[in-house]
């Protein structure tokens, strides 16, 4: 029933489920108010999809919902674009490396668990975090405390590197060094992870490059658009592992849910939502390891003879 | 004058017969074969599709229907193309990909289709260089020499054959009447694309008589090939169309959905 042949994949997909997929993370990403992407790609690794065209199709994905969510944040002025560009040179280096690797790691057959080990790591990582911190909120809220926030005006080591630009949007006078050094990071993240990489960059700007936090949001999907723009591109050159067709059923399904979620969103609390996102996280984390670590049913497979580009 | 004629051509006609159905018994048998479908065109909707076989043999000399005196063996090809087969191993814990190997012309689409199990139509050395049988395919020459174990071959045969791709069926052509026969053949969603060669063989008593040949080719068409033909030929246009058709989306989910 409605099975939609993925011409690039090379494999027949359900239209409904590529479609429920699309606009579960969709819904979920207006939900939370992130890219969805790092849950994105590995549900469709779930699905069947092979890993290095989830990546690159994941990537298109994002070019669609960072280019909504951007011009949203356009409107209301939170938009730093001096930052955003800085930021943007970085990325595309950096998606440029992270697309030669996997390419690279898929010629040697390693692309695979290269990809589902560092998604481990991340959301692991980022999913305790998120779930350490929701559960002290919850606990302070109730011990009646109020949050501490940063000190405005702090001078770490960041303050004391050269090149210094003013970024009038974001009231800093910084070194262009961190946010390239910090681009490059998205980038080569962004590329090999198929996601935004918007939950690197928006603690990394408020906590290293001491942002404005209501400019952050609006930056970062700013320079995700370039950033996935371009990944998309690269692996539609050198990988050939781009599938239109499947990236076109996943912005539709996107576009819808982003804004139940965002409806959905506004009716939970704060930390109830950080609490929710870092358990989704930690699942996908704790299922993908689960996938490395058990014996598989089948020790061969086949696979194509990939030629270098 | 109409009459002389007349006399001569009933003297004439027995003899021509007889002469040739003298022919025909001296004449070997001719296989001919054709395929119910020239092309076959892959669209959206693609779920596979099933062909038919048919032939017919010339010169027969089966007294009849259910004589059983002639074997068919049909075997339908796809392009070749070089597959990799890797074995997963434990590495520190992780299930990763460890040996391989690069196995250089494997068909992208084999089918052996026999009157009866092929093994007994015809002896091994008869069969092996006609390639019939997934025993006697020839994959070229493999890359990697560390690897000596048939494991190998044998993992990728298996994969085919799960993939549909590979497929061996005895008892899969029947016969109608005294020369002619049909079979027909699953082609999977999954096919590849390129032209295919149909070969008919014809056997009696474990010899081979004759052969026919015929192709067809399995193309995308419509919007399928459109989108493979840029994603192949063309693909810069291909990723920055993609990037447009992205940006598009969500430029009109912005538009369509905003609260201002």
């Amino acid at each position: 029933m409605l099975q939609v042949y993925l011409p690039v994949a090379e494999i027949s997909v359900n239209l409904l489920v590529m479609l429920g997929l699309g606009t579960a993370i969709g819904f979920l990403s207006g939900m939370f108010g992130v890219g969805g992407g790092f849950l994105l790609t590995p549900l469709l690794i779930f699905s069947g999809i092979p890993p290095a065209v989830a990546v690159a199709t994941g990537a298109n994905q994002i070019v669609a919902s960072s280019v909504s969510g951007a011009l949203a944040q356009w409107r209301r002025g939170n938009i730093d674009f001096r930052m955003g560009f800085v930021l943007s040179i970085g990325g595309v280096a950096g998606a440029f490396a992270g697309v030669l690797l996997v390419g690279l790691l898929n010629r040697l057959g390693h692309a695979d668990v290269f990809i589902s080990l560092v998604y481990v790591m991340f959301l692991g990582v980022i999913g305790s975090l998120m779930l350490a911190e929701s559960l002290r909120a919850v606990w302070r809220t109730r011990a009646g405390k109020v949050a501490t926030t940063r000190k405005p005006g702090e001078h770490t080591w960041i303050h004391k590197l050269p090149f210094k630009m003013r970024f009038q949007r974001s009231r800093l006078y910084i070194s262009a060094m961190p946010p390239l050094i910090l681009g490059v990071i998205v980038g080569l993240l962004a590329s090999v992870l198929g996601a935004g990489g918007g939950f690197i960059v928006v603690p990394a700007m408020i906590y290293l490059l001491r942002m404005p936090t209501h400019i952050v949001i609006g930056t970062s999907l700013f320079q995700i658009i370039f950033v996935t723009a371009v990944t998309t591109v690269l692996y539609a050159t050198m990988d050939r592992s781009l599938d239109v067709v499947l990236a076109f059923l996943l912005v539709i399904g996107a576009v819808i849910g982003g804004q139940f979620g965002a409806n959905a969103g506004q009716r939970l609390k704060g930390e109830q939502l950080r609490f929710l996102l870092a358990f989704i996280v930690l699942a996908v984390a704790i299922r993908l390891l689960i996938g490395l670590l058990v014996p598989p049913a089948d020790l061969y497979s086949l696979g194509p003879m990939v030629v270098g580009p | 004058m109409m009459r002389r004629a007349l006399a001569l051509l009933a003297a004439a006609l027995p003899l021509a017969l007889g002469l040739s159905v003298a022919a025909e018994e001296q004449r070997p048998e001719l296989v001919q074969s054709d395929i119910s479908m020239r092309e076959i065109s892959i669209q959206s909707n693609f779920t596979g599709v099933e062909i038919v076989l048919f032939g017919s043999i010339d010169f027969t000399k089966a007294p009849s229907p259910d004589d059983g005196a002639y074997d068919v063996i049909m075997v339908i090809r796809g392009p070749n193309r070089p597959l990799v087969v890797r074995r997963k191993e434990r590495i520190a814990g992780l299930w990763m990909n460890g040996a391989s190997k690069t196995f250089p012309s494997v068909p992208g689409f084999y089918a052996v289709l026999a009157s009866r199990p092929f093994r007994a139509i015809a002896p091994e050395e008869t069969l092996e260089p006609l390639g019939i049988g997934f025993a006697n395919l020839d994959f070229g020459k493999t890359t990697e020499v560390e690897v000596t174990d048939d494991a190998f071959r044998e993992s990728l045969i298996r994969l085919q054959q799960e993939r549909r791709l590979f497929q061996e069926s005895d008892d899969a052509i029947s016969f109608i009447g005294r020369s002619l026969f049909r079979s027909s053949v699953d082609l999977p969603v999954n096919v590849p694309i390129g032209r295919y060669t149909t070969q008919v063989f014809l056997f009696r008593d474990g010899k081979l008589l004759s052969r026919s040949q015929s192709s067809l080719q399995v193309h995308k068409v419509g919007f399928e090939r459109v989108v493979y033909m840029l994603a192949y030929r063309h693909p810069l246009t291909y990723g920055l169309l993609a990037v447009l058709i992205a940006m598009s989306a969500g430029l009109l989910g912005w538009t369509a959905f905003r609260r201002e």
